[in-house]
């Protein structure tokens, strides 16, 4: 079939459902809880499914102030969060049920839609819990605009941060960006330079203890390039690309080899894995950092992240052609 | 004279012969000489013969004889640390001492104790001793002169032999110890003789927030006078309150090997430019004062306008020939308090845009090369950095010249921190402090203020002399404060630990000054009828990832002109770099990686440089604050 009509075809399997267009191929699955494949050219970014993250790595500040030990019920969150229900809806309707068999034993290889949209809820690991939800809208380009939703109760601790933590199953060979220059965060980013910037690697910056790093805020797009896959049968070393573009409001995000609990567990530079992966963060909320003191002065109150009120963010997934 | 092992019980002995403390200046042979390496000086540095102890009863007892069997001895390169060549253990703690739960060990003279405590140091478990040997000849234009010996820095405790003799001991790790060799040197081989202890009593009141380390850390040198010597220079640049005009009274102090040496001292003065602008010659006495002298349209010293004038000081003979060039550069500027209790230089609202800065290197620990220091100096200049405030000893020699040339304020620190003596678990406990109001400790501390004020006093950088850190306050630091108040009109003095004692804020320090003080609180004494100009001598704790919210302390600047910026902790990671034979890298080690307990692990990683002096990521938000107010 063509696809000159910007209509999406959509798979209805048992597990999953696929939805492809002319170079790219997605896939949401219903076991993993989300956006398990994100085939583009050929070329895979996903290792694992997307999940919401609500930690950052404790920096020096966070330990004085006893914030971590606070807040610490966000690190089981972030880790053990699972994805409790799965909504999909076709062209704006949303189904009554997961088009699986032997409701979609109806449907045959042919089937497509102007507007596919998945919602993923997750109930964080928390005392009380709160749900949050991520919506994925694929429209006939193969665009994926994506929402978070974060509940809140006011009954939970401050977040360290909110974010969509994403995978890629090799190490990408930079990065470039529209935001802020350097390393930023809510509380330190009035000395940054605004523009296009191109980062080599997936730098870590090298604090004594390793800490959250690398944050990037207000920004407007970011574009990873990797040139390796873990396709057996792809061994070219040719880069690619995948951009993540602002859709209402500019983000925040870290660009990293390591996940927030990799960087957590290290107590030096050297003891961090060796990289193989990278780990692309869009945040809607980060703490800052502070800086008055080290050994209990709390982070300014208006970079705090409280978890009693609703957090929303957004971005685009945009497959370049 | 013999040397006396308890003198490390005591803290009443501190200097032994040590030759009393003068200006830093350098002096030539000749004036070809001037910007090269002074033919007077006959460095020392390199490797010496050692032998190391970890205790004192260990050590080898003779070494100083000249009959003394060496072979044992193995080598170290000098200057370096003890620890780094793989002797001593090396530690990293903060408050505590480093012998928290090692030893049980209180100064002398406190609790009511009104006497020493024999062997607290002398024979203790705890007290590593490095024996140093180093045969020397003298170069040829040393011969028939007075000959010194220069140490710039050795911790913590020392004694010097040569040829068999004794010839002195000094504490203060931070200062030069110089002693006169002449009575000992022969033409041929000396053999010197250098005995170093890690802990004395200086260790109560050198208890800095560091890696601990013991050794000769800082150049040796030996160092000839000719006959009639330049000892002391001291300049006084004074600025008149239209700007325009400039006074210079130089005052100097000459040595002598014989009474009937005849001599004339020659002084010129040039610009900035070079141009000569003053001469006189006045003849040969122990004290020479130099008719006063006017500077028409003075250029003055600044940040912006790092403006130096230069003295040259030529000794001669009665038949005119050069004995002893000495060239000082000096610049005109203008400190006040005034009435409006703000601090002015050059009749302009000073904002401190300052880092505290401990000497580092992560290879080799506070042994620094000049390329290092040219190296921070670049860096504050790139981000807008004007103020340096020494923490929490003097730094070495050629650091305040620099400052000088580059326009770089500086609070010149003394050697002096006691925080374990009161300081406990963050509570403050001072039942033991030093010096506190203890007259046995009260002449080593003004013996330091005394040391930092001749070492410094020319120096127009330096605008703030500052008594110590983190050491309470009692009577012993008011009568440093009145030492520099009696020797000095030029400068202020700064000492942030009154704060604990507020009976005693009328006679220490001209500022108030607070250390991890919130800009809520700032403002709250700045709204309240304050006494004093406000200052952070250590504000914005840049620990690992940090240095959110400047831009609160960025609006007091604007807000209260009695606020006057501060200094942000601090300028480099303390951190080393060790071999990791696991990643097979070179890597950074902070404290406890040593196996050393007690420990303060990484919280000496507070710097806006990492430990090899790549900035961290929060030097952009430092170069845009900063920036701001220049």
């Amino acid at each position: 079939m063509g696809y000159t009509t910007n209509q999406l075809h959509v798979i209805y399997g048992d597990g999953a459902l696929g939805v492809s267009g002319a170079d790219f191929h997605y896939l949401f699955s219903y076991e993993r809880g989300g956006l398990e494949s994100l085939q583009i050219h050929g070329k895979e970014w996903l290792y694992r499914t997307p999940k919401p993250t609500f930690w950052r790595a404790t920096t020096d500040n966070d330990r004085g102030n006893h914030f971590s030990e606070k807040s610490a019920q966000w690190l089981a969150a972030n880790q053990f969060s699972p994805c409790t229900q799965v909504a999909v809806s076709i062209d704006g309707q949303l189904l009554p049920e997961l088009p699986i068999a032997p409701l979609n034993n109806r449907y045959t290889n042919n089937e497509t839609a102007a507007e596919v949209a998945l919602t993923f809820t997750f109930s964080t690991n928390t005392v009380p819990s709160t749900p949050v939800t991520i919506t994925y809208t694929v429209t006939g380009t193969g665009k994926i605009h994506v929402q978070v939703h974060f509940t809140g109760n006011a009954a939970l601790p401050d977040l360290p941060a909110l974010g969509l933590r994403l995978i890629m199953p090799t190490t990408a060979t930079g990065f470039d960006y529209t935001g802020l220059a350097g390393e930023t965060y809510p509380d330190r980013q009035a000395g940054a330079a605004h523009g296009t910037y191109h980062i080599d690697g997936l730098p870590v910056t090298p604090y004594l203890v390793p800490q959250d790093c690398g944050m990037h805020m207000a920004t407007q797009q970011v574009t990873v390039t990797r040139d390796q896959t873990q396709n057996n049968a792809d061994q070219a070393r040719m880069p690619f690309a995948l951009t993540f573009e602002q859709a209402t409001h500019p983000f925040a995000f870290s660009c990293l080899p390591y996940t927030a609990e990799e960087l957590e567990n290290a107590t030096h530079m050297e003891e961090l894995p060796l990289p193989r992966r990278t780990v692309l963060t869009i945040y809607g909320a980060v703490r800052g950092v502070g800086g008055i003191d080290s050994w209990g002065a709390d982070v300014d109150a208006q970079y705090h992240i409280p978890a009693s009120q609703a957090i929303d963010f957004d971005f685009n997934i945009s497959p370049k052609h | 004279m013999q040397a006396d092992l308890e003198w490390l019980d005591d803290p009443e002995v501190f200097r032994v012969n040590q030759l009393p403390a003068h200006s830093d200046h350098a002096f030539y042979q000749t004036n070809a000489e001037i910007t090269q390496t002074s033919s007077y000086v006959q460095s020392l540095n390199g490797i010496w013969q050692f032998s190391f102890a970890k205790t004192p009863a260990e050590r080898p007892l003779n070494f100083y004889d000249p009959n003394f069997d060496a072979s044992a001895f193995e080598s170290i390169t000098v200057p370096g640390h003890i620890e780094l060549a793989g002797y001593g253990q090396i530690q990293y703690i903060n408050t505590l001492y480093p012998w928290e739960g090692q030893v049980f060990r209180r100064p002398p003279y406190t609790l009511n104790a009104d006497q020493l405590v024999s062997g607290l140091f002398s024979d203790a478990i705890d007290n590593t001793v490095g024996s140093y040997l180093k045969t020397f000849e003298l170069t040829p234009a040393f011969q028939g002169k007075r000959t010194i010996i220069q140490f710039q820095g050795v911790e913590e405790a020392l004694y010097v032999w040569l040829n068999g003799h004794f010839v002195g001991y000094a504490e203060d790790s931070f200062t030069p110890s110089e002693f006169d060799l002449t009575p000992f040197i022969t033409t041929g081989k000396n053999t010197l003789a250098v005995r170093v202890y890690k802990r004395s009593t200086a260790a109560f009141i050198e208890d800095q927030d560091m890696f601990r380390f013991s050794g000769i850390f800082r150049d040796v040198n030996l160092l000839a006078l000719p006959a009639v010597h330049i000892a002391d220079l001291d300049l006084r640049p004074t600025v008149t309150t239209d700007w325009h005009t400039g006074n210079l009274a130089v005052t100097t102090k000459l040595s002598c090997a014989a009474t009937t040496t005849t001599a004339t001292l020659q002084l010129t003065v040039t610009d900035p430019a070079g141009t000569v602008i003053a001469q006189q010659t006045q003849p040969r006495a122990n004290t020479v004062t130099f008719d006063p002298i006017t500077v028409t349209d003075v250029q003055l010293w600044g940040p912006a306008t790092p403006n130096l004038y230069q003295v040259t000081l030529t000794v001669l003979t009665a038949n005119q020939h050069i004995m002893e060039v000495v060239p000082y550069q000096f610049g005109f500027r203008k400190v006040e308090l005034r009435a409006d209790k703000v601090i002015y230089v050059n009749n302009q609202r000073l904002i401190i845009n300052g880092v505290n800065r401990h000497e580092w290197n992560a290879k080799t620990g506070r042994v620094l090369s000049i390329a290092d220091m040219q190296a921070d100096i670049q860096t504050m200049l790139a981000n807008h950095i004007n103020a340096d405030r020494t923490c929490h000893y003097p730094d070495q020699l050629p650091w305040y010249t620099l400052c000088d040339q580059a326009g770089i304020y500086l609070m010149a620190e003394n050697n002096l921190e006691s925080h374990g003596s009161w300081q406990k678990l963050g509570a403050i406990e001072p039942s033991y402090n030093v010096p506190g109001d203890n007259p046995h400790w009260l002449a080593a501390v003004v013996d330091r203020a005394r040391t930092n004020y001749e070492l410094f006093k020319n120096h127009p950088a330096v605008i703030f002399w500052s008594l110590g850190n983190e050491s309470y306050a009692g009577s012993d630091i008011a009568a440093m404060n009145r030492f520099y108040k009696t020797h000095d009109t030029s400068r202020l003095v700064h000492y942030e630990g009154v704060v604990h004692t507020p009976d005693l804020k009328d006679q220490i320090s001209d500022v108030e000054s607070r250390m991890y003080e919130s800009p809520k609180n700032i403002a709250a004494y700045l709204d309240n009828d304050p006494q004093k100009p406000f200052i952070d001598c250590e504000y914005m704790h840049d620990m690992g990832n940090s240095l959110g919210g400047m831009q609160a302390y960025n609006d007091l600047i604007d807000r209260y002109p009695m606020y006057q910026g501060g200094f942000i902790w601090d300028f480099i990671d303390q951190a080393l770099l060790v071999h990791d034979p696991i990643s097979g890298h070179d890597v950074l080690r902070y404290g406890g990686d040593f196996d050393d307990r007690h420990s303060d692990y990484e919280f000496s990683g507070d710097g806006l440089l990492f430990a090899d002096r790549t900035p961290k990521p929060a030097m952009q938000e430092v170069n845009y604050y900063y920036g701001l107010h220049n």
